[in-house]
């Protein structure tokens, strides 16, 4: 072609000694932006992280909320109080146990000289830890699913479902229970229930030691979370976390143990259950390896924990004198469980009539989430989906 | 650590903006007072709410190195303030502390509390799409939870429902 100049300079170029000639090009890339969701299956739901990324590398993340908005703290002022326990079934949906806990002993809190009777408490703390291990299970199986590994999440699959056929024996639902009511639990445990629980432990300590060799001490599955997306410990704090974030990063706290409630103090004392935290067993502290670690580990806990209440437990009423329309003192509360995500807390606030006056929600997963604006920056767009699952949130519970 | 405790600490210190603490109180029928139940709270001046929460998390007694949770409430449609409820926690100490600031709705404006603890940029964003506080000096302050052309603040008392959105009827 005549005319044509040559795109390098002769400094691009060289002509190597068996006369072919090589060209060094430095290949200029822009920024591109690139949504991830609303519908994605590494986001669990609906939600859009906004990636803006350089070739591989992320070079910056904005996380867009609000499609499962479902106004959840409004509608807590505008129906009565037992009322609104379905809805709280609704934002974390994979820990529904939880957040009747939670809901209804922040309601508790405002009736002085209430006490929950002992088997409801028994029966509270066995379904919630239940729950806990179901909702581990769907973290530790869609987990592998995200970045690749689609085997342990049919395993993880089959042992949910015996705890939600548990949990269908016991209140009728399989997801959205309502079991834990203001008072107590509104259905007693039927004839060889608790047997069966007993049974569910045996079966899954066994089952469990595969569950790790299976997927958190697998080769390819370190290879991809170990150094990836790494909290330090005064990140952790800083962005609020709690839960196994927190702990993954190395801080020794749980609310079960620390501000025990219910009969977890009573159950540390009698050394039913410890608290695991990340130790950067596998690589830096505070990695995704290590917050997956502290769930798998904290499933065994939740079994001990069980068995600890099937010793303990005995026969009584399973509900408090509560009226069927209750009316609450006037008085404000806050209380703070720890939901197999983190610290699920409650703000009520009470004129002493049938509705609440203010019913906040402070779900763990909203803020735990915030902190992948930070972390998935510098990192590769690969990892950007280990970074996302490990932080195990549920979308219904960051929007609520 | 009880929250006079703290109170006592944060005074010793000459903390400023601390107004005292609301403690719950049984009912008296005699002077027509309903009384309180629940949880006791740190009364305090918005204005002063930046200095007063870094050193609930910078004195070694205290270290409240968590903030849990920040939001609002409105008590009464025709009531004259607005509450900004923080709820902190100390990992070390482990105990809670609840601090309630009273923000007229004439002036919804405070500093933002992002500077001490990083945990409060969601919480305000979402504060502030709910309640219409203006948290000055908040480094991101987009709607969070609502799309972005929402009018009006839901959660205050005298928020009237939409009846179109998008000329999609909600009636």
């Amino acid at each position: 072609m005549k005319g044509h100049e040559p795109s390098y300079s002769m400094e691009e170029r060289r002509t190597l000694p068996s006369g072919e000639e090589e060209f060094f090009f430095d290949v200029k890339t822009s920024d591109l932006e690139v949504n991830m969701g609303p519908q994605h299956p590494a986001t669990h739901g609906v939600m859009r992280v906004l990636i803006r990324c350089d070739g591989e590398l992320v070079t910056g993340a904005q996380a867009h909320l609000g499609y499962l908005h479902r106004c959840a703290e409004k509608i807590g002022e505008n129906v009565e109080w037992l009322q609104y326990l379905p809805y709280t079934d609704r934002y974390d949906y994979l820990a529904a146990m939880n957040n009747n806990l939670g809901y209804s002993m922040a309601v508790e809190a405002l009736m002085p000289g209430f006490e929950v009777p002992r088997r409801a408490v028994m029966l509270r703390t066995i379904c919630v830890e239940l729950n806990r291990i179901a909702s581990h299970l769907v973290a530790y199986g869609t987990y592998g699913l995200d970045i690749g590994a689609i085997t342990p999440f049919l395993y993880a699959f089959r042992e949910r479902e015996w705890i939600q056929a548990l949990f269908e024996k016991i209140c009728g639902a399989r997801l959205t229970y309502s079991y834990i009511r203001i008072g107590g639990v509104f259905n007693d445990a039927p004839p060889g229930w608790l047997t069966e629980v007993g049974h569910f432990c045996d079966v899954f300590e066994e089952k469990w030691k595969e569950y790790r060799d299976l997927l958190a001490l697998n080769h390819i599955f370190i290879k991809r979370t170990a150094n990836v997306g790494v909290i330090p410990k005064d990140m952790a704090i800083d962005f609020g976390l709690t839960g196994p974030m927190l702990r993954g990063s190395g801080v020794d706290f749980d609310l079960r143990r620390d501000i025990p409630y219910m009969a977890y103090g009573e159950a540390h004392e009698a050394g039913a259950f410890d608290v695991p935290v990340g130790e950067g067993e596998k690589g830096e502290l505070g990695d995704c390896w290590d917050r997956f670690s502290v769930r798998v580990q904290e499933m065994m806990e939740s079994i001990k924990l069980v068995r600890w209440c099937l010793e303990m437990i005995e026969d009584g009423p399973i509900i408090g004198d509560v009226p069927k329309v209750l009316k609450v003192p006037p008085g404000e509360a806050y209380v703070g469980i720890e939901n197999p995500r983190g610290e699920l807390g409650h703000y009520v606030h009470s004129d002493g009539g049938k509705i609440a006056v203010r019913c906040r929600v402070r779900g763990p997963s909203f803020t735990n989430l915030a902190v992948i604006e930070e972390l998935m920056v510098g990192t590769l767009l690969a990892d950007s989906v280990a970074i996302i699952g490990s932080t195990d949130i549920v979308v219904g519970e960051t929007d609520r | 650590m009880e929250l006079q405790a703290i109170y006592d600490t944060l005074t010793a210190a000459k903390v400023a903006g601390l107004l005292g603490c609301d403690e719950p109180r049984p009912s008296n029928k005699k002077e027509k007072d309903p009384g309180r139940s629940g949880l006791p709270f740190l009364m305090v001046d918005p204005a002063e709410i930046v200095p007063l929460l870094t050193a609930c998390r910078d004195m070694p007694l205290l270290q409240f190195d968590l903030l849990i949770d920040l939001s609002a409430a409105d008590p009464a449609a025709d009531g004259e303030d607005l509450w900004v409820l923080i709820q902190l926690l100390s990992l070390k100490h482990r105990h809670r502390l609840a601090i309630k600031a009273c923000l007229p709705k004439s002036a919804l404006i405070m500093s933002s509390a992002t500077a001490v603890y990083r945990a409060a940029n969601w919480h305000e964003r979402e504060c502030s799409e709910m309640f219409g506080i203006t948290f000055e000096g908040h480094p991101d302050p987009r709607k969070i939870l609502l799309p972005d052309d929402w009018d009006g603040y839901p959660l205050r008392k005298d928020y009237e429902f939409p009846t179109e959105y998008h000329g999609i009827s909600c009636e």
